[in-house]
């Protein structure tokens, strides 16, 4: 039995022309992953990471080459299209948590489901739900301003699982916290995995790239390491425990 | 931000009320003159309506008046001397206008008279020094006290006070149709003014439809009467209620000319600062559009969110300009500075021209946010 490709990605450049200067973010990048699986991407700044989870999740297109993403050419799709694939198969998670200001949690994790073709009729149960889920229920009418930023990221993950994506892109989510809500973070992603959501996470921290079945190193724009973590598992256990501790 | 806006819409709504008055004070101004449809006037001097361009012309006379009762079509001709003199009871005196007319005068104005009597015919033939007082004068000269009987002197002139007007009150632009009085026009000629020449003339034709064929008759007859070549111009000009209400239309028109340009400079400038501000925002908020595109929001989404805020914004001003526009216009008219009339129609004018301004300014800023790329938004 073959496992199905959710991302495949076919020799890809992206180039950025600043002032007539061209820059080669991306050269001939391809990687190929299976749905359900648990990646993590690392390398150091510079080295095109950013661009390629801008790539990944559809929010600019790459210059050349083939995207496919579950099963559609993505660089076909026009603004529209990629609008909708971004609300209902990818759920972003970022450093800077990015969460509206001045709105409360509750309508912050409701902003997918307002630009559903048809909002639910059942969307406050499921905001409710998903905050729940991450342990929110108590601080649903708080704004970000009055939440800690352990708090923050778990809405930012309560906001990215509303529409029930299959994909959950996370750039270095845990980046502004410190190792104890890291730890918590990273053990929600590790569930969000288990239950057979397909994860990527971007990263420069080896101890938060341990927690991928598989690991991609990028360097000036260029794959240079594609490696299974064999022993993920019990990294997973190891690195919750030492926060822990 | 608002300001222009606000300015803009205000300055609208009273450009309303001042056009809205201004209708209703020439036809005020034009039934207290006492013109109906089938009367007008003729003025000796060229020039237009009320303003001659030379005081001096003294061809018109009572011949003029008698060609013009002849004519068929002619129901009443009022000739009339007209002065302003001081008029004075013992100590207390005032400025008033003295019309020298012919009993034919009331009839003509349909003027009442409240106490007394107009006088007559023979009040005419004899020249006597009667007067028909204004409410104006009468109160000044004589207070709550009845002035019938009692003598006034005007100029150097005796006169026995034989009616009272009654009281048509100020009308809107502030003339007051009562600042008059009344003598017989045989007196007026050779006991007061001591001239023979004629003011004017008032013609009531038996039926409006007459009246332009009346008017060219009278131009027939005044001009060979003043033996005016075929190429001299009129030495008299005519007052007819089209003419007045061209005339008042005209002169206000130039205000609202004035005002509109206000409002449009105003309107403008608001939306264009309107239009600065949500490019501003736009940059303070990229984060915000960045988070919603990738959550899905599409362009348009984008594009409504930011269309939404700058009508909204607008819209505030806009009602702010309402509600001191309004306010301009009410003290507009109860301090009497100007005719205004508030209606509904500037505040709808005013929802409409705020939603327009919103719509107009913010497409740019709006569209310049859908199309950030969302990518560079987020980073």
């Amino acid at each position: 039995m073959t496992i199905p490709k959710i991302i495949e990605i076919d020799s890809i450049n992206k180039t950025y022309k600043n002032e007539g200067l061209e820059t080669n973010v991306l050269k001939r990048v391809s990687i190929s992953i299976n749905e359900g699986d648990y990646i993590s991407i690392v390398g150091p700044s510079g080295s095109g990471k950013s661009t390629l989870m801008t790539i990944l999740g559809c929010l600019g297109q790459a210059t050349s080459g083939s995207y496919i993403l579950d099963g559609e050419e993505v660089s076909q799709l026009n603004d529209r299209q990629l609008s909708q694939i971004r609300n209902e198969k990818i759920g972003f998670v970022f450093q800077a948590f990015h969460l509206l200001p001045g709105v409360s949690a509750f309508d912050n994790v409701m902003v997918p489901l307002v630009y559903c073709d048809k909002t639910p009729l059942d969307a406050e149960e499921r905001v409710k739900k998903a905050l729940i889920r991450v342990g929110l229920e108590h601080r649903m009418d708080h704004t970000p301003g009055q939440l800690s930023g352990g708090e923050q990221q778990r809405v930012t993950i309560a906001r990215s699982l509303i529409n029930d994506p299959k994909i959950i892109l996370a750039d270095e989510p845990t980046g502004n916290l410190d190792s104890k809500n890291g730890a918590e973070i990273m053990s929600t992603f590790d569930h969000l995995n288990a239950e057979g959501r397909t994860i990527i996470i971007i990263t420069h921290d080896p101890a938060v790239s341990k927690h991928a079945r598989r690991i991609l190193t990028l360097r000036d724009g260029q794959i240079v390491s594609d490696i299974i973590n064999e022993n993920f598992k019990e990294s997973q256990a190891s690195f919750t425990r030492t926060a822990i501790e | 931000m608002t300001l222009g806006v606000m300015i803009g819409i205000a300055s609208l709504m009273v450009i309303v009320a001042i056009g809205e008055g201004t209708k209703s004070k020439v036809l005020n101004r034009i039934a207290n003159m006492g013109f109906g449809p089938e009367s007008f006037s003729v003025y000796s001097g060229a020039g237009r309506l009320f303003f001659g361009r030379n005081r001096n012309v003294t061809s018109m006379t009572l011949q003029d008046a008698d060609d013009i009762r002849a004519m068929p079509g002619v129901f009443i001709v009022v000739p009339r001397q007209r002065k302003r003199m001081r008029i004075i009871n013992k100590k207390e005196f005032t400025t008033t206008r003295v019309y020298g007319v012919s009993p034919e005068w009331q009839p003509a104005r349909q003027w009442k008279i409240v106490d007394g009597e107009f006088f007559n015919d023979i009040d005419m033939d004899r020249k006597r020094k009667v007067i028909v007082l204004g409410n104006t004068p009468a109160y000044k000269l004589f207070g709550d006290k009845d002035p019938i009987g009692k003598k006034i002197r005007v100029g150097q002139v005796f006169f026995e006070v034989v009616g009272l007007l009654e009281t048509k009150g100020l009308t809107e632009s502030g003339y007051d149709p009562d600042d008059r009085a009344l003598i017989p026009l045989t007196t007026s000629m050779s006991r007061l003014l001591r001239q023979t020449h004629l003011h004017s003339i008032k013609v009531v034709s038996t039926h409006s439809d007459l009246v332009k064929q009346t008017m060219d008759g009278v131009t027939q007859i005044l001009r060979r009467n003043h033996g005016l070549s075929y190429l001299a111009d009129d030495d008299f000009r005519f007052v007819t209620p089209e003419g007045i209400m061209q005339w008042v239309t005209e002169s206000e028109q130039a205000l609202n000319r004035m005002l509109l340009l206000i409002s449009t400079v105003s309107l403008l400038v608001g939306g264009i600062v309107i239009m600065n501000i949500l490019l501003v925002s736009i940059r303070e908020r990229i984060r915000e559009i960045g988070v919603r595109r990738c959550f899905g929001a599409r362009r348009s989404d984008i594009t409504q969110q930011f269309l939404f805020e700058s009508v909204l914004v607008s819209l505030l001003g806009g009602a702010m300009g309402a509600t001191l526009g309004g306010a301009l216009s009410t003290a507009l008219k109860n301090l009497d500075l100007l005719p205004a009339k508030i209606t509904s129609d500037p505040f709808i004018l005013a929802f409409g021209f705020s939603v327009i301004v919103g719509l107009v300014f913010g497409i740019h800023p709006a569209r310049k946010a859908a199309f950030l790329s969302p990518d560079e938004t987020i980073r």
